[in-house]
């Protein structure tokens, strides 16, 4: 229901959507666009700041979720770094970016030292079938790197 | 946010260096800012923004949701148990307090 009248009422108000305080970061969309649509400007901008100077490496960073999104407002991701975290070797931040979300950035994770350990499972919603990154830093400023793609055969989250 | 978190800890008398596993979960709107009401106004965002975990003094990490979070937001994560403490854990929002969870860990 809420749906439905949602899509109605994004094609009525058309050219007048103004775009909230915590999305305004992408200043470049025109008006007209849809609220959930992409925003490749901001997803880009997010991996070039998270990654910095450094190259990414595949491997030491494990991603899972599934190829099938059931219940695409609430998606099952677990992720964990597999290199052996000790006091002096261990995961900064780790970054989830769902590359087609209105919202690239899906969340954040800064570990400490004292955790012992970089893991983390979250669920997330999704507005279409798309590729979720994983990118951790590592305290030695080597930045791993995987993806997945998953396809959301419903409707996605409308969020 | 008036129901307690819902929190599961795999051992809370682990061994000392065992990894303890955590679950946690709080009823929460997660209102992303793109739906509107009836009116055809939007409804302003108020997502958890910030989640700590701390084992007594010790800041084990920081999450940090978006608004692709899903609603009543789910977080697993795992530390190692180096020290008996309290396990703290506290969620923030935009709009109301924060709210707060405890969980005592005893190394055996």
């Amino acid at each position: 229901m809420k749906r439905r009248d949602f899509v109605t009422r994004s094609a009525a108000l058309g050219g007048a959507l103004v775009l909230p305080g915590g999305l305004a970061r992408a200043q470049s969309k025109p008006a007209t666009t849809s609220l959930l649509a992409p925003n490749p400007a901001e997803f880009k901008r997010a991996m070039a700041e998270f990654l910095g100077t450094a190259r990414p490496v595949e491997g030491g960073l494990k991603l899972e979720l599934p190829v099938l999104a059931d219940n695409p407002g609430a998606v099952p991701v677990h992720v964990w770094v597999t290199l052996p975290i000790t006091e002096s070797h261990y995961c900064r931040e780790l970054i989830v970016l769902a590359e087609l979300n209105p919202s690239p950035v899906a969340c954040r994770f800064r570990f400490s030292p004292a955790a012992g350990t970089a893991e983390a499972a979250v669920r997330l919603r999704l507005s279409q079938t798309q590729t979720i990154h994983a990118l951790a830093r590592m305290s030695d400023g080597k930045v791993l790197a995987t993806q997945q793609t998953i396809t959301v055969a419903a409707s996605g989250c409308g969020m | 946010m008036a129901k307690p978190p819902r929190i599961w800890v795999s051992n809370a008398k682990p061994a000392r260096g065992e990894i303890v596993r955590v679950r946690a979960q709080i009823e929460h709107q997660m209102e992303s800012g793109l739906r509107s009401d009836e009116a055809g106004r939007l409804r302003p965002r108020n997502i958890v923004r910030k989640f700590e975990a701390r084992l007594g003094q010790n800041l084990l990490f920081t999450w940090e949701p978006g608004i692709s979070i899903s609603q009543n937001p789910y977080i697993e994560f795992t530390f190692a148990a180096r020290e008996s403490g309290e396990l703290v854990m506290v969620w923030t929002d935009e709009k109301d307090p924060p709210l707060e969870a405890r969980k005592t860990i005893t190394l055996s």
